[in-house]
């Protein structure tokens, strides 16, 4: 039973920022964006979170800013690809490069070197009354209704339809008075607060370490797991607990047969679930034969 | 006419729009942003053997990016020429390994031939996805990086790992030096011809080939190709499986030339620039050799520049970075200055 809550508390501490990245990728993706900057974006709230814990000694002027900065990050993102026509994968990528250098940069320039940054604490814990799951963060806990909350404003609120409209045919949402653009403004602004929330539960959830270039990835799979959950808000959330769920087991793995399978090969398990993932949403979707991808906004 | 003149100057608005814009984050973090420029500029194209050392870098970017725009020109976002990359050393430094006794003039060859095959098959398998099940290829070429290198670290420190190394970056032994095409500083006649020939090779694909033409039309219009009859899958194949060879033989120069050797997570950011350059270059080979100059330029002055300035590295990741998030904005300068000829590689 210990064993069990340990794997628990693993999957958790693993999967919340996965679930927040995908919470991001969601509202972003259903207004017609493809959110490739996740990783970028994350990255900074989880500099920015531990610079500022280590800066300020306050945890929420820390996750504010964080917040900020990512929003600001964000509408850079939503002004480039909407207001200046930008192919959207390229400027994702663009966004993730800024996220990586721009934080290698700013650690570099405040503290004078590239080692890693630990903060002298975290995003304060749940506490003992939750026995097994005293040291996980509130961020963990706050996770199931922010899934539930982006639920309830995706697929049962007007704003929710008027954003799918905006996605999928502009033109309608037009005509009930909606501004498409102005649509996918608040979509990337939601979504800055969800990156900031993933980089702070990654960076200060349990660790509470920047290392350089920590994310690893995990942007990505949040975005994978948004294609893999078909856009849906809690589709997407269980796609981001499965991948983790198999770093997890990949990690385990290495205990038990850490003498017969190499230590690298198994932490490529959650990139491969990844690609299967997708591979399998695809095909529910069905078979396409096109180059399209949606680097055109559809707005007329 | 006027589309030629767009193609070049277009880039170079950009390129100093993204200078202007960190030369303004430099000034704000409090560094001396003209002072970096001068330094970068002497440090990549004006110093006394600076022009070789940024060739050394721009080789194998110019043959990654002819191949990765030969698949963005085709419509398919193959994101993946790092993993490429990494798999062509990987296969190139097997085939050392076990042809160590024969001789060079054998190993050579078929280590590089073997680096193409490693870059295709892992460029091939994203494409077959994309093309047989519609998976999107930006993922699955994005996750193929991360494998790939994890497997790079998984070979440099399990099989193939050089035991004397101090053990400080886990890499294969250094190869002797008669299995060498170049020594440290990377520039010597073979790679400039393997890369003239790459570049010449291109050019004929895109420009006097069926296949070029098809596939440039391919990346414009989809549709309209498809109602002439021609084949999406097999462009697209074709074009992955090209990408990732020129990935691939990157990768194994990189090991046969300047490196001698393959080292766990080398070159990281090599797949990403590739992707810039011929971004920057609008996919024609022409430009993608003077744009690749231009960043190999960068990289290169970017070694020197915290001896300089005091700058960190990163901040020429950074500087990149701003081109790639502008360069494929379609702004209009003036009347329609820049217009049709950039959205044709998109729409």
């Amino acid at each position: 039973m210990i064993e069990f809550h340990e794997f628990l508390v693993a999957i958790l501490r693993s999967g919340t920022p996965l679930i927040y990245a995908a919470l991001a990728g969601v509202i972003v993706h259903r207004s017609g964006v493809w959110h490739l900057g996740l990783e970028g974006i994350m990255i900074i709230g989880a500099c920015v979170t531990i610079i500022g814990i280590v800066l300020t000694n306050s945890f929420i002027v820390a996750i504010l800013s964080a917040i900020i900065i990512c929003i600001i990050v964000s509408i850079l993102q939503w002004f480039v690809i909407e207001k200046l026509k930008a192919n959207q994968i390229i400027v994702g990528l663009g966004i993730t490069g800024i996220g990586i250098g721009g934080t290698a940069f700013a650690v570099e320039s405040i503290f004078g070197s590239l080692a890693a940054i630990s903060a002298p604490f975290g995003i304060p814990r749940v506490g003992d009354t939750f026995g097994p799951y005293s040291g996980l963060s509130i961020l963990v806990f706050i996770m199931p209704f922010a899934v539930l909350s982006l639920w309830v404003l995706l697929l049962r609120s007007r704003f929710g339809l008027r954003l799918a409209a905006a996605g999928e045919h502009p033109f309608a949402a037009r005509s009930v008075g909606a501004n498409p653009s102005i649509m996918r403004l608040i979509a990337f602004c939601v979504g800055g607060l969800f990156c900031a929330l993933a980089g702070a539960e990654l960076a200060a959830g349990s660790l509470q370490i920047f290392a350089q270039n920590m994310v690893a990835g995990r942007g990505f799979m949040g975005f994978a797991a948004v294609i893999f959950g078909g856009g849906h808000p809690v589709g997407s959330a269980f796609a981001a607990m499965f991948f983790s769920i198999v770093s997890v087991v990949g990690i385990r793995m290495q205990i038990h047969l850490g003498n017969f399978v190499s230590h690298d090969l198994l932490l490529c398990l959650p990139y491969i679930v990844t690609v299967l993932g997708i591979w399998i949403a695809a095909r529910a979707k069905g078979r396409t034969n096109s180059a399209s991808q949606p680097s055109e906004l559809r707005d007329q | 006419m006027n589309g030629k003149i767009e193609i070049i100057i277009r880039p170079l608005v950009f390129i100093l729009l993204a200078t202007i814009l960190c030369g303004i984050i430099f000034e704000i973090a409090g560094f001396s942003a003209i002072l970096m420029f001068n330094s970068i500029l002497d440090g990549a194209f004006l110093g006394s053997r600076s022009l070789e050392k940024s060739l050394r870098w721009a080789l194998p970017l110019f043959i990654t990016a002819v191949g990765v725009g030969i698949s963005f020109r085709c419509g398919f976002f193959n994101i993946g020429a790092q993993g490429q990359f990494y798999m062509g050393s990987v296969c190139a430094v097997y085939v050392t390994e076990y042809m160590s006794g024969a001789n060079a003039v054998i190993v050579i060859p078929l280590g590089m031939i073997a680096g193409m095959t490693g870059g295709a098959l892992w460029s091939l398998w994203p494409g077959y996805l994309k093309l047989r099940y519609g998976v999107d290829e930006v993922i699955t070429t994005l996750m193929s990086n991360f494998i790939a290198g994890l497997i790079l670290v998984y070979v440099t420190s399990g099989p193939l790992k050089d035991q004397s190394g101090s053990g400080q970056q886990a890499s294969t032994k250094i190869l002797p030096s008669e299995f060498r095409i170049s020594d440290a500083s990377g520039v010597s006649l073979t790679i400039i011809l393997i890369t003239i020939s790459v570049g010449i090779t291109g050019w004929l694909i895109i420009n006097r080939t069926s296949f070029g033409t098809l596939s440039s039309l391919a990346g414009r219009n989809p549709t309209m190709l498809k109602y002439q009859g021609g084949k999406i899958w097999q462009l697209g194949l074709v074009s992955f499986i090209i990408s990732g060879m020129l990935a691939g033989l990157s990768g194994s120069i990189e090991l046969f030339g300047p490196s001698g050797r393959v080292v766990s997570g080398f070159l990281p950011t090599h797949g990403f620039t590739a992707i810039l350059v011929a971004l920057v270059a609008s996919y024609a080979v022409i430009g993608t050799a003077f744009s690749a100059l231009f960043f190999g330029g960068l990289f290169s002055a970017a070694l020197f520049l915290p001896i300089f300035t005091g700058l960190p590295t990163s901040a020429i990741d950074l500087f990149n970075a701003i081109i790639a998030l502008l360069i494929t904005a379609r702004i209009t300068l003036g009347k329609k200055f820049l217009r049709n000829r950039w959205s044709h590689s998109h729409d």
